[in-house]
């Protein structure tokens, strides 16, 4: 439903920056409907719920002779609703302001997939950490009492991405500054946070120029998809079967911008070699020792381990013209034959011109 | 169909949550009404207490360390409590915070002590003799300041300041000297703009004659006030928790401990119709200011009043004597 809300707002934008910035605005203009509409609400959300706050307008200081009145009923279930009601606001405004952000994680990756429980993490840790500080508030007491706990707790997880971690700092933040009813520092991390990571991420920040793009790493596969090659455009028949209609022309139209993303560059790549082997380590050296001597450049692309099973290696690889793909096979097998299980090279273009000519 | 029934509740729910409303403002505003009739009646002798204050606002959280109190032309009350020149500004007969600005284009920080009011201007004391002189802004904006240094801050460290309006000079409560007590209750007389020793007179009472038959060790000044009817200067003293009548020629008036349950004397203000405001530090009971019956006492008879001319160096400490 939020999908087509956002396809609603944005015109069906798919540049994740302009469908980031409508969700924002979409957000700013419901804050400020209800804001007109109920005048209270901009002081949910920055400190005017509870506790003690500075006076800003006119008030009448509490009678320090008269006591104050005898807490009746009706005052205590409208104090509650107050309570209540500030604490809604408070933990809804995490989740709306950590929704784009759990977005954003998803989408804005050089690396193939994301880890689903730090996904909901990031919707789930905020709410927490805001009603920690909720109940915290200015007690030094419980603020000990709080580090105590934690630390006999020992939540500890290890990330596998450096900057998984930096969410979850984000979220804590986020989670501190609803916790102190400043909900709009919140939105202003989570959007300025969002903004920074979605341009980093699409200009590939402090890439090395040596290595390839995050998006040429996947040019081979994905052109001989783009390819007119009938057979080559439906690689797994099966796969496109299980597809709805719907799927089928977003990954067409897909396939159309990455085709038009490659143009009339050359591939980097013209192969792919895996090696099975039962000695990764001394293996991998060797096979790399002879592909830095047989072909014209290769990369080391993924590394497939498991247990009780031989581990796999795949390389990406552009041969040379003089070289044919079985003498590929036969120079690597020759440097480390007698650790490797199996040897297959999937080559393109060289595979089909090794045909033609034999 | 389910999902839109729940979010009309939900609306329904926060609308009847909402903010203030009239009934609660209507409320405020016959509490207010309320407190203004008990300090009326209580200045025309009609709800005197006892030695208790007949009324008494508890501060808000910024205001805990209030340090000083002056009153304004038109009734209302400039407090300060912190260290960055922040003015909060109350209506002492309703228990109403008006509002609250910060002196200075850019936040200005210091042990600010005390506080006084002549005219429109708004004056500032630092313990090191320092004053800001500034005007409350009209609206959200933040103005600029004069500082003028009394260049007294290497003989006392400063805790009350107030204006005698018949000699038109700024009175300066000392402290201490230092870490050190004083022997005997100091108060400068400094004339706006004055440089050096120019224009600075002092007031000194031996302790003994100040404490009397109190049973205070030292004595040590925390604010002062000048009566508006009779023109005595009134101190506070917070450690002794201590109210000290003098009159501007230097004779003890009265001196007594402090009205009420007042722990923490940090400020003190007189009103033309009769109220004494002294203002309470928080500490284990939240900040407030009390309200008391205040009758202006004369000298005692045969007291010296013959009076003192402004750059007397009868009494001058030696470190000041020109």
């Amino acid at each position: 439903m939020v999908r087509q809300v956002m396809n609603m707002l944005s015109g069906g934008a798919d540049r994740p920056i302009r469908r980031l910035l409508t969700y924002y605005l979409f957000l700013g203009i419901v804050v400020f409907a209800l804001n007109a509409a109920w005048p209270g609400f901009d002081e949910r959300m920055t400190g005017g719920g509870g506790g003690p706050r500075a006076v800003d307008t006119p008030t009448l200081l509490q009678d320090g002779l008269d006591p104050p009145p005898e807490v009746t009923v009706a005052t205590d279930i409208v104090e509650a609703r107050k309570v209540i009601l500030s604490v809604f606001v408070m933990l809804l405004g995490t989740v709306v302001l950590m929704l784009p952000v759990s977005w954003v994680y998803m989408y804005a990756r050089n690396t193939r997939g994301h880890n689903q429980a730090v996904a909901q993490t990031l919707i789930i840790l905020p709410i927490v950490v805001a009603g920690i500080v909720l109940i915290v508030q200015d007690s030094l007491a419980l603020a000990f009492s709080l580090a105590g706990v934690v630390a006999a707790v020992r939540f500890r997880t290890t990330l596998k991405d450096a900057r998984d971690t930096v969410y979850i700092f984000l979220a804590i933040a986020v989670g501190f500054a609803a916790g102190v009813q400043s909900l709009t520092i919140g939105a202003l991390l989570s959007l300025f946070f969002n903004l920074v990571v979605l341009i980093t991420w699409r200009y590939d920040f402090g890439r090395n120029v040596l290595e390839t793009t995050s998006s040429s790493k996947w040019v081979e596969p994905l052109e001989s998809l783009a390819t007119d090659d009938v057979e080559s455009i439906v690689p797994d028949r099966d796969l496109m079967m299980a597809l709805t209609p719907a799927s089928a022309e977003a990954l067409a139209t897909k396939f159309e911008r990455v085709s038009e993303l490659l143009g009339d560059k050359k591939a980097r790549f013209n192969g792919v070699l895996r090696i099975t082997t039962e000695k990764l380590a001394e293996c991998q050296r060797l096979v790399e020792q002879e592909l830095e001597e047989v072909t014209k450049r290769w990369q080391l692309d993924q590394v497939v381990t498991g247990e009780g099973k031989p581990s796999e290696l795949y390389y990406l690889v552009k041969i040379r013209k003089a070289m044919s793909p079985d003498d590929l096979i036969t120079a690597v097998r020759g440097r480390a034959g007698g650790m490797i299980v199996a040897a297959v090279l999937e080559a393109g273009e060289t595979l089909a011109r090794a045909k033609e000519e034999g | 169909m389910s999902a839109r029934v729940a979010a009309l509740a939900l609306v329904c729910a926060l609308a009847a949550c909402g903010g203030r409303s009239q009934s609660d403002i209507a409320a405020d505003s016959m509490e207010a009404a309320t407190r203004m009739s008990r300090v009326t009646a209580a200045v025309a002798n009609q709800g005197l207490n006892g030695d208790g204050p007949f009324a008494k606002w508890i501060l808000p959280p910024e205001l805990a360390e209030v340090s000083g109190i002056a009153l304004a032309s038109d009734g209302r009350i400039f407090a300060h409590g912190d260290e960055q020149g922040r003015i909060a500004i109350i209506d002492y007969r309703t228990g109403v915070f008006l509002k609250r600005f910060k002196v200075g284009e850019r936040t200005i920080n210091g042990d600010f002590e005390a506080v006084t009011i002549v005219g429109q201007d708004v004056y500032l004391l630092q313990s090191n003799g320092k004053i800001y002189q500034f005007r409350e802004p009209a609206g959200d904006e933040r103005d600029a300041y004069t500082l003028h240094d009394t260049e007294l801050g290497d003989k006392c460290e400063f805790e009350g300041i107030a204006h005698d309006p018949r000699l038109d000079v700024f009175l300066l409560a000392c402290k201490q000297r230092g870490k050190k007590p004083l022997d005997s209750l100091t108060v400068y007389r400094w004339r706006l703009g004055s440089t050096g020793v120019e224009g600075v007179s002092v007031l000194s009472i031996p302790n003994d004659l100040v404490i009397g038959a109190n049973d205070w060790k030292e004595l040590h000044p925390s604010d002062i006030a000048v009566d508006p009817v009779t023109g005595n200067y009134v101190l506070v003293a917070r450690q002794e928790r201590a109210l000290i009548i003098i009159t501007p020629e230097g004779d003890v008036v009265e001196s007594r401990p402090v009205p009420g349950k007042i722990l923490n004397p940090e400020g003190v203000a007189i009103t033309r119709d009769g109220i004494l405001l002294i203002s309470d530090e928080a500490a284990k009971e939240p900040a407030s200011i009390s309200l008391f019956r205040w009758r202006a006492k004369a000298p005692p008879a045969g007291a010296d009043t013959s009076s003192m001319p402004i750059d007397s160096a009868s009494t001058m400490p030696d470190s000041i004597r020109p």
